[in-house]
C-alpha cells in the first residue's frame, strides 16, 4: 500500500510539490512563530540573569499601599537596610524619565520602547551597565552623563559630545562621558539610556532625598531568603523586598510581554494561512482522485476493499504531510531569523544568539501540519471508495455523482448560519469581545461560504465572462462552469485571505472616520498638545506655560488613569471643569462647572450598570484611597473615558503627571501661525511635547491606523499567496485533464496565444469569483463588528469602495500571475501526444 | 504525362518530397518515414492503409503540420511547411487544414453547432450559413446542433467532426481511423458522406485506416510498409484492398 502510494506521489511531482508548499508555507509560520517567542524569551533570559547575577536582593516601594505619586523609598532607609545582618553591600538608585534631544531639537526614540533615565551605581556586582575601557567612563558628577552604545551609534555621538536632555523640570545640557552596554548588547530592547551620578539624578527626577530601589549584596553564605525576611523587618509597610530573581524575572516578563505579543499575532495569521492551505490541499486531492478514477478502480477490479482505497488515499497525504511540514519546520527557523532581523533594523534590539528552538516548537508545528493535511484529504479519500471497480473498464472512467444541490444549500446555510451567530455572540459577549468565539464563527463562516459558493460559480462566471470575447472567452466561462465545486473551492481559498484584508480596509476606515468625526465634532479648541513619549505625558508645567501664552484664551488639559469600581479597573479622566466645554465637547447632561468632587459617567454605561443619577457609588484609587461619590450626570463622548472626575480630584488621587492631552483655543484676532509660535516657544523645554492643529491630529491618528493596516495587509498576503499557489495547482491539473481538448483545440488551429489567454481568462473568472465573495464577507463582518462596536467610540461605518476595487484589482492580476505557469504549460502541450490514441 | 508547374499547384493539394522520421537513435532508432514520395490529388479521396507501425499515422501527422519531418519537404499547395513556425504552422491548420480523428473530436463544454465553427470562431470568422446549412444538412444533424457531446451518439459524433472539417471549406481534410471507433452501420454511414463531400462538393480527403472496407470508399489506396509506399490502387473495393494487404503481408 504505501509503495503504491509513494509512486503515486512520485507520478505527480509538480502539483505535490505545489500543495506541499502550501503546507510548507503555513507549518512555517506556526514554527517560526514559536521559535521567535521562545528565542526573545531565552535571549532576554539570559541577559537578564547575566546582568543582574549579582543582586541578591532589591528593595523597592509597594505599589499597592503607597500613595499616587509617592511610589518612593525614602533615602534614610538605605542606611537602615546597610545595618542588616548578612548584608554586605547595599546601594540605592533612582530612575525616571530622561529623553534625549538631537541637534535638531527633535527627541531621540520613544515612539514604543521607554527613554529610561537612571542614576549610575558604583558597586560594579550591582550595576547592571557596564562601560568598557575604549568607551568613557562613569558619570561622577553634576553636568554628565553616560548613554547608551546603541543611541551613541544612532545619533553618532562620542564621548566628549553635549547632549540635551529632558526630564519633568525641564531640558538641561550634558557632556557624555561614557557609553554604556547592558550586559553584552548595546542598549536595552530598543530603550534609550541615560545615566547620571544619584545626586543629580535625583533633582532632574524630581526625588531629592528619595530614592526609587535599593539593591542588596549578601554576605558571603548567607541564603537569599534569610536575607529578605531580616531586611524586611526594617522597612515601612510602603516598601517591599524581593529576591533578585523575582526582580529578574518581573523585569524580564515587562520586555518579553510586549515583544512576545508580536509572536502571538504572529501565531493567529499562521492559523489563518494553515486554514486557507486546508482548502489548497483538500482541492488538490479531490482532483486527483477524480483524475485517478480508472487506476483506483483498477485496484477495487482486483481485490482491493472500499475502505483500502480510502486509506491508500490519506496515506499519500501523510507522507505529503510529513515531507511538507518537516520543510515547514525547518523554513520557519529561516521565518523567525527573518522576523529578528527585521524587529533589529527597526531599532527593537533583540540581544545576539542563537535561536531558541524547543522540543515543543517542533512537535506542535509537525502535528498542525499533519493534521490539517489528513484533515482536508480525508473527504476527497473517502469519496475515492465510492468509486466502483466497474470504472475501470469503461473508456472515459466512471464520474461519482455528485450530492444533490439541495443538500448542499441546506449544509452550507446552516454552518454559514452558526458560524454568524457565533460570531455575533462572540463579539457581543457582556465582558469585551470572546476571541475564540469570533475565530470559531468565522471558521464556520467561512466552510459555509465554501459549501454554498459552487452554486454561485455557474451564474457569477457567466457574468464575469460576458465581457470575454471570442472563442477563448467562452471556453474559459464554459471550464469554469463545468466543475463548479472545483471553481469554487479554488475560489474558497483566495475568498478568506481577501474577506481578511477586506475587513481590514473597512475596519481602519470606520476607524478613521469616526476619529475624524470626533474630532471634528466635539472639538472646538484650535491646537492639541500631546506627548510624542508613549510613556510619559504632558508636563504639568509645560500645560502652565502654555496657559501663560496671551495668544491663548482658555488651555485646558485631560488627564488620563483609572480607579477601581466594585474590583473592576476603569478608565477615568480628570478634566478641568470651568475650561473643558470651550476646548471639547464631551456632550455632558449638566454644566461641567457643576462637577466638584463627584461623577460623570457615560450615559450608555449608567444604563448598562443600571445606575441613575443622584446614586452613591464608591471607587477604589491606586494606592487604597477610597471615596464614594455621587454619579451628578452623564455625558456621550467615549473617546477618552467612561468616566469624568475633575482634574483637582485625580491630581490629588492617581496623580499629576499623567496628562495625555491639552488643548488651546487662539485669542480673537490671533493667527493660527502665532499661535503655533507661541506654543512653540512656551514648549521649548519640553521636547517630547508636540503642537498639533486639528488637521495635524486627525493626519496622525490617520497615519498610526495605516501603519496597522499595512502590519496586517502585509501578514495576511501570505494567506493571499497560498491561495495563489492553489489556484495555480487546480489549473495545472485542470490542463492535465484536458490534455486531449487542448491537443484538438491547437490541432483545428488555435495559437499558443489563444491557448494562453484562454487559461488566463479562467484564472480571472476564478480569481474574481473568489474576491468577490471576499470582499463581500468581509463587508458583512466589517459591518457586523462596527457595528456591535459603536458603544465603544466606533461610531460612523465607513466602506472604503476605491479600496475594495483595489484588492478586487489586485486579486486579478495576482490570479493572473498564477496562470502564468499553467498557461505557459498549456500552450507548450505535444500536440501530438494530446491527440494520439492511446 | 508532364503537368506545367502551375497545374502542378492546382492539382496537386498536399504533397511529400522525399519524407524521413526517425524516432529514438542508435540501436533502437525506428524510421517511421523512409523516403517518401507522395501527392495527393485535389478532389480525390485517397486512403493510406498498412499494418501497424508502418508509418500512416506520422505520414498524416507530418502533412497535416503536427509533426515536422527530420528529412525531406511537405508542401500543402505551394507552401513548405518546414520553412513555418509553430504559429504560422497553426494558422495553416486553421485556414486550409481540416481534420477527424478517431475519438476525442468535440470540446465536451460546447454544444454540436459551436463544435462545428470552432476552427471559425477560433479565427474570428463569422460563419457563411449558407454553406453551414448545406454542411449540416448533408449530414442530418439539423436537430442535434443544440446538443453537448455527451447527448450525442458516437456516430453524431464523428459526423459533427466531419461538419466541422468541412465548415472552413478547407483545401484538404485530414482523417485518423474516423469509424474506428464506431459501429459498422455508423461507419458505413460516416464514410458514405465522405465520400459524399469529395464527389459533389469536390472535397479534398487524405484517410489513414487499417479497416479494407473503409479504405474502399476512396478513389485510391496508397500501401505503406515500414515507412515506405509500397503500392498504390485506384477505384479500391473492400476484396481486392484485402487480397493487396495479404500480398503485402500486412
Amino acid at each position: 500500500m504505501i509503495r503504491t502510494a509513494i509512486k503515486g506521489l512520485a507520478a505527480n511531482r509538480v502539483r505535490m510539490t505545489l500543495t506541499g508548499l502550501s503546507i510548507v508555507l503555513g507549518v512555517a509560520f506556526v514554527s517560526g512563530s514559536f521559535v521567535f517567542t521562545d528565542t526573545i524569551n531565552a535571549r532576554f533570559e539570559s541577559l537578564f540573569t547575566d546582568v543582574y547575577a549579582g543582586v541578591d536582593a532589591t528593595v523597592r516601594p509597594d505599589e499597592a499601599t503607597s500613595a499616587p505619586g509617592e511610589a518612593y523609598l525614602n533615602a534614610n532607609l538605605l542606611t537602615e537596610v546597610r545595618q542588616v545582618e548578612g548584608v554586605e553591600v547595599a546601594v540605592g538608585s533612582v530612575g525616571g524619565f530622561a529623553q534625549m534631544i538631537d541637534s535638531k531639537g527633535k527627541p531621540i526614540g520613544g515612539q514604543g520602547p521607554p527613554t529610561l533615565g537612571f542614576s549610575w551605581v558604583d558597586e560594579p556586582a550591582l550595576n547592571s551597565f557596564t562601560i568598557s575601557e575604549d568607551n568613557g567612563r562613569a558619570p561622577t558628577a553634576a553636568g554628565e552623563v553616560a548613554i547608551d552604545v546603541a543611541t551613541a551609534e544612532s545619533q553618532d555621538l562620542a564621548v566628549g559630545d553635549e547632549i540635551d536632555i529632558q526630564t519633568i523640570g525641564g531640558i538641561d545640557t550634558f557632556i557624555i562621558v561614557g557609553l554604556a552596554s547592558f550586559g553584552s548588547e548595546d542598549n536595552l530592547a530598543g530603550a534609550t539610556l541615560s545615566a547620571f551620578v544619584l545626586e543629580q539624578a535625583q533633582v532632574l527626577f524630581d526625588l531629592e532625598g528619595k530614592l526609587s530601589a535599593i539593591d542588596v549584596l549578601a554576605v558571603d553564605g548567607v541564603e537569599t531568603d534569610a536575607l529578605v525576611a531580616e531586611i524586611s523587618t526594617v522597612l515601612p509597610g510602603t516598601a517591599e523586598v524581593v529576591t533578585g530573581e523575582q526582580q529578574t524575572q518581573e523585569q524580564l516578563d515587562q520586555v518579553t510581554e510586549g515583544l512576545g505579543f508580536l509572536g502571538t499575532a504572529l501565531l493567529a495569521f499562521a492559523g489563518i494561512a494553515v486554514f486557507v492551505g486546508a482548502f489548497v490541499i483538500q482541492n488538490t486531492f479531490r482532483i486527483t482522485v477524480a483524475q485517478r478514477v480508472r487506476e483506483l478502480a483498477l485496484l477495487r477490479a482486483i481485490g482491493a476493499t472500499g475502505s483500502q482505497v480510502t486509506v491508500l488515499v490519506l496515506i499519500e497525504a501523510a507522507i505529503l504531510a510529513v515531507v511538507a511540514s518537516a520543510v515547514g519546520v525547518l523554513a520557519g527557523i529561516g521565518v523567525a531569523e527573518l522576523i529578528k532581523m527585521a524587529m533589529n533594523a527597526a531599532g527593537l534590539g533583540i540581544p545576539d544568539g542563537p535561536l531558541t528552538i524547543e522540543a515543543r516548537t517542533i512537535i506542535v508545528s509537525m502535528a498542525v501540519g499533519i493534521s490539517v493535511t489528513l484533515f482536508a484529504a480525508l473527504l476527497p479519500a473517502r469519496r475515492a471508495s465510492s468509486i466502483p471497480p466497474v470504472a475501470a473498464m469503461s473508456a472515459t472512467g466512471a464520474r461519482t455523482t455528485p450530492k444533490s444541490l439541495r443538500t448542499r444549500a441546506i449544509v452550507g446555510s446552516t454552518l454559514t448560519a452558526a458560524g454568524t451567530v457565533a460570531m455575533t455572540f462572540g463579539l457581543l459577549l457582556e465582558n469585551g469581545a470572546s476571541l475564540p468565539l469570533v475565530a470559531a464563527g468565522a471558521v464556520g463562516l467561512f466552510m459555509g461560504m465554501s459549501t454554498l459558493a459552487p452554486l454561485a460559480a455557474g451564474p457569477v462566471a457567466r457574468l464575469l465572462s460576458a465581457p470575454m470575447r471570442g472563442i477563448t472567452g467562452k471556453l474559459a466561462k464554459e471550464n469554469t462552469i463545468r466543475q463548479p465545486r472545483r471553481t469554487a473551492s479554488t475560489a474558497s481559498a483566495l475568498m478568506i485571505g481577501v474577506a481578511l484584508v477586506a475587513f481590514t480596509s473597512i475596519f481602519a476606515a470606520s476607524i478613521k472616520a469616526s476619529v475624524t468625526d470626533t474630532l471634528e465634532g466635539s472639538f472646538p479648541a484650535d491646537l492639541a498638545f500631546a506627548s510624542t513619549n508613549f510613556s510619559v505625558g504632558v508636563s504639568p508645567v509645560a500645560v502652565e506655560e502654555l496657559a501663560a501664552q496671551e495668544e491663548f484664551s482658555v488651555v485646558s488639559a485631560v488627564s488620563a488613569g483609572s480607579f477601581e469600581i466594585e474590583d473592576v479597573e476603569l478608565k477615568v479622566v480628570g478634566v478641568d471643569p470651568s475650561t473643558v466645554s470651550r476646548v471639547y465637547d464631551l456632550g455632558p447632561s449638566i454644566e461641567l462647572s457643576e462637577l466638584g468632587d463627584d461623577l460623570l459617567v457615560q450615559e450608555d454605561v449608567l444604563v448598562s450598570n443600571g445606575w441613575s443619577i443622584g446614586d452613591m457609588i464608591t471607587v477604589d484609587y491606586p494606592g487604597s484611597v477610597s471615596d464614594s461619590v455621587e454619579i451628578v450626570g452623564t455625558f456621550t463622548d467615549a473617546t477618552f473615558a467612561n468616566y469624568v472626575i475633575a482634574e483637582e480630584v485625580f491630581f490629588e488621587n492617581i496623580g499629576d503627571d499623567q496628562i495625555v492631552i491639552a488643548f488651546a483655543r487662539l485669542d480673537e484676532g490671533v493667527t493660527l501661525e502665532d499661535g503655533r509660535a507661541a506654543a512653540d516657544a512656551a514648549l521649548s523645554e519640553f521636547a517630547n511635547v508636540d503642537v498639533n492643529t486639528k488637521s495635524d491630529q486627525i493626519a496622525q491618528a490617520e497615519a498610526q491606523v495605516d501603519q496597522l493596516v499595512a502590519l496586517f495587509t502585509g501578514l495576511l498576503s501570505l494567506a493571499l499567496v497560498i491561495a495563489l499557489l492553489g489556484i495555480a495547482n487546480t489549473l495545472a491539473l485542470s490542463i492535465v485533464e484536458r490534455t486531449r481538448e487542448i491537443g484538438l483545440l491547437r490541432a483545428v488551429g488555435m495559437t499558443r496565444h489563444q491557448v494562453r489567454q484562454m487559461v488566463r481568462w479562467e484564472a480571472l473568472i476564478i480569481a474574481v469569483f473568489g474576491a468577490l465573495l471576499g470582499i463581500l464577507i468581509g463587508s458583512a463582518i466589517g459591518f457586523g463588528v462596527v457595528t456591535s462596536l459603536a458603544d465603544d467610540g466606533l461610531g460612523s461605518f465607513a466602506l472604503p469602495a476605491g479600496q475594495l476595487v483595489i484588492w478586487l484589482v489586485v486579486a486579478a492580476v495576482a490570479g493572473l500571475i498564477a496562470s502564468l505557469g499553467p498557461a505557459r504549460k498549456a500552450a507548450r502541450l505535444d500536440v501530438l501526444k494530446a491527440i494520439s490514441y492511446e | 504525362m508532364t503537368l506545367a508547374p502551375e497545374r502542378v499547384r492546382v492539382e496537386v493539394a498536399a504533397r511529400m518530397k522525399g519524407g524521413v522520421k526517425v524516432y529514438g537513435s542508435g540501436g533502437t532508432e525506428v524510421r517511421a518515414l523512409d523516403g517518401v514520395d507522395i501527392g495527393f490529388e485535389q478532389g480525390h479521396f485517397t486512403a493510406i492503409m498498412g499494418p501497424s507501425g508502418s508509418g500512416k499515422s506520422t505520414l498524416l501527422h507530418t502533412l497535416a503540420g503536427l509533426d515536422s519531418l527530420d528529412g525531406g519537404s511537405v508542401y500543402i499547395g505551394d507552401v513548405e511547411l518546414g520553412s513555418l513556425n509553430d504559429r504560422k504552422l497553426t494558422m495553416l491548420r486553421r485556414e486550409r487544414l481540416g481534420f477527424i480523428f478517431q475519438a476525442f473530436n468535440l470540446i465536451p463544454t460546447l454544444s454540436a453547432e459551436e463544435n462545428i465553427t470552432l476552427p471559425l470562431s477560433i479565427a474570428g470568422v463569422k460563419p457563411d450559413a449558407e454553406w453551414f446549412g448545406t454542411v449540416v444538412d448533408m449530414l442530418a444533424l439539423e436537430d442535434r446542433l443544440h446538443h453537448r457531446p455527451t447527448e450525442l451518439s458516437g456516430g453524431e459524433q464523428q459526423r459533427v467532426a466531419a461538419a466541422r472539417a468541412l465548415v472552413s471549406r478547407p483545401e484538404i481534410i485530414f482523417a485518423d481511423e474516423p469509424s474506428g471507433n464506431l459501429d459498422s452501420k455508423s461507419g458505413t454511414e460516416l464514410l458514405e458522406f465522405m465520400r459524399t463531400a469529395v464527389r459533389e462538393l469536390g472535397q479534398t480527403i487524405v484517410m489513414v485506416t487499417h479497416d479494407p472496407l473503409a479504405a474502399s470508399y476512396a478513389d485510391r489506396v496508397v500501401f505503406l510498409a515500414d515507412g515506405k509506399v509500397v503500392d498504390q490502387m485506384d477505384d479500391p473495393t473492400p476484396a481486392s484492398v484485402i487480397d493487396r494487404t495479404k500480398i503485402l503481408g500486412g
